[in-house]
């Protein structure tokens, strides 16, 4: 079974499809890259995924849990708020620029989801949270507040503050493009330890030379539409489609 | 008439004075933010309604406002007025005239919050409540503190308008000791005891506006 699977997804803003039948599964374990030109729909896709945007068509599901059908009547119908609220705890979103909460200290962004959302004992998620503080190489920034760290290391805030709902799968918006280069590394390497323990990843990103490495399957979409998809030594190494060669040139350009 | 005996007669019209300022506080603070979201409902004819009402507080006089809600209850209703009336309809009107105010600030706050908190929260899995006071209201009371300060600072001197009313706070006081007395000082006393709580206030206000500058966004 898949972890996360969304069937023929499509969606409009105002008359602009922007999803024109999108279908990808992600089974356990696997990391998945998309790649494609702007305003292609990568960013919109991961958006209907994790609900912060309603399909117009088509059906979405986390393992067991169906968060969205396609009706009879060809439009998407989403379950109750609780089923939603179920679906949400299946899944964690690192957005591009971090959105941390800037009023909070490290520790509690992190801590602070589990012990609200979650209900979860204090003395459990703090154990977490400072085994996550540590495995993102954040160790003494515990009592920081945001504004006190570099991007890289908000990244990784963000990261953490993702992973101590402990999700099935997390999606990743283009998690380095708000960054200097230099910060860029620091928060890839987190990303490919992650994908060494078997963690589930969906991730919107244009480091090519990132997503050839670490993804085990890369899907590239353009128009609403995924062009081609596959291995991601064959998609970026020898791409099939026209587009596709076209895109990687202009990238590698 | 000594200046003793005046600067004791003034303080018991600012001890008036002050218990305006706070009920005024205690009532307009709080009511402002179900104002404030009102005035941002995903109804037409809801928005539309708070906005006539904020409008009507700020484009009229207060000393007009305290008039009509004072005389309403008799021209309207045939309610009998009482030798309190005064006091709560200057009360009543302070109160809902700087909601008003307070609302448009606390909109402000509300809406320079950017949407990727909501969104981070939201996939969090926080409730739209919790989004709202752990998330979003912290925040907006930081971001809001200076434009508060100006309005508590300008409702320190706008007390002096229920002396309209014939409220007997210290303006009053030192209108009626400057005709007594043929001497322009209980005015320079009044000026003095204003300014001096303001200064409280505004060292008050700096103080919280520090204790929320651990962190800036």
């Amino acid at each position: 079974m898949s972890v996360v699977s969304i069937q023929d997804a499509r969606k409009a803003f105002g008359g602009t499809e922007v999803l024109r039948g999108i279908t990808l599964e992600v089974p356990r374990g696997e990391v998945v890259a998309i790649i494609g030109p702007s305003g292609g729909g990568k960013s919109t896709l991961l958006r209907c995924m994790t609900l912060l945007e309603r399909l117009d068509g088509g059906s979405l599901s986390y393992g067991e849990v169906i968060a969205a059908e396609q009706g009879a009547d060809g439009r998407t119908h989403y379950a109750k708020p609780d089923v939603l609220k179920q679906a949400r705890g299946c899944f964690g979103l690192v957005f591009q620029n971090y959105n941390l909460f800037p009023h909070y200290t490290v520790l509690k962004n992190i801590m602070d989801a589990p012990l609200r959302v979650q209900k979860r004992p204090r003395a459990e998620v703090e154990a977490q949270a400072r085994e996550l503080i540590a495995k993102m190489g954040l160790a003494g920034c515990e009592d920081k507040v945001p504004c006190q760290l570099s991007g890289g290391q908000q990244q990784r805030v963000s990261i953490a503050r993702a992973l101590a709902l402990n999700p099935e799968v997390l999606f990743f918006d283009e998690p380095t493009s708000a960054l200097d280069p230099e910060l860029t590394g620091e928060v890839l390497r987190v990303i490919k330890a992650l994908a060494a323990e078997q963690m589930t990843m969906v991730v919107v990103t244009h480091e090519m030379g990132f997503a050839r490495e670490v993804a085990d399957r890369v899907v590239f979409m353009d128009g609403g539409v995924i062009v081609e998809e596959g291995p991601a030594a064959q998609v970026i190494d020898t791409p099939r489609e026209q587009r596709t060669r076209e895109f990687l040139a202009r990238m590698d350009g | 008439m000594t200046i003793q005996t005046m600067f004791q007669m003034l303080g018991e019209g600012f001890f008036v004075s002050l218990q305006i300022f706070a009920f005024t506080l205690l009532g307009a603070l709080p009511l402002g933010i179900p104002v404030a979201l009102l005035r941002m409902s995903r109804f037409k004819i809801v928005r539309g309604i708070t906005r006539f009402y904020i409008s009507i507080m700020r484009g009229t006089p207060l000393m007009l406002q305290m008039f009509a809600i004072y005389f309403a209850p008799y021209y309207v209703f045939g309610i009998q007025l009482t030798p309190n009336s005064k006091w709560q309809a200057t009360i009543v009107a302070f109160i809902i005239n700087y909601a008003a105010y307070f609302a448009e600030i606390y909109r402000s706050g509300l809406q320079s919050i950017p949407r990727g908190q909501y969104e981070a929260a939201e996939v969090l899995g926080y409730s739209r409540l919790q989004t709202f006071v752990y998330i979003v209201l912290p925040q907006v009371v930081k971001r809001i503190m200076p434009a508060i300060g100006n309005e508590v600072i300008t409702l320190v001197k706008d007390t002096s308008l229920a002396f309209a009313i014939g409220v007997g706070e210290m303006f009053s006081t030192a209108k009626a000791l400057v005709a007594s007395q043929v001497s322009m000082i209980p005015f320079a006393i009044a000026a003095a005891i204003y300014w001096v709580f303001n200064f409280l206030v505004e060292v008050t206000l700096g103080r919280i506006e520090k204790k929320l500058d651990y962190y800036h966004d």
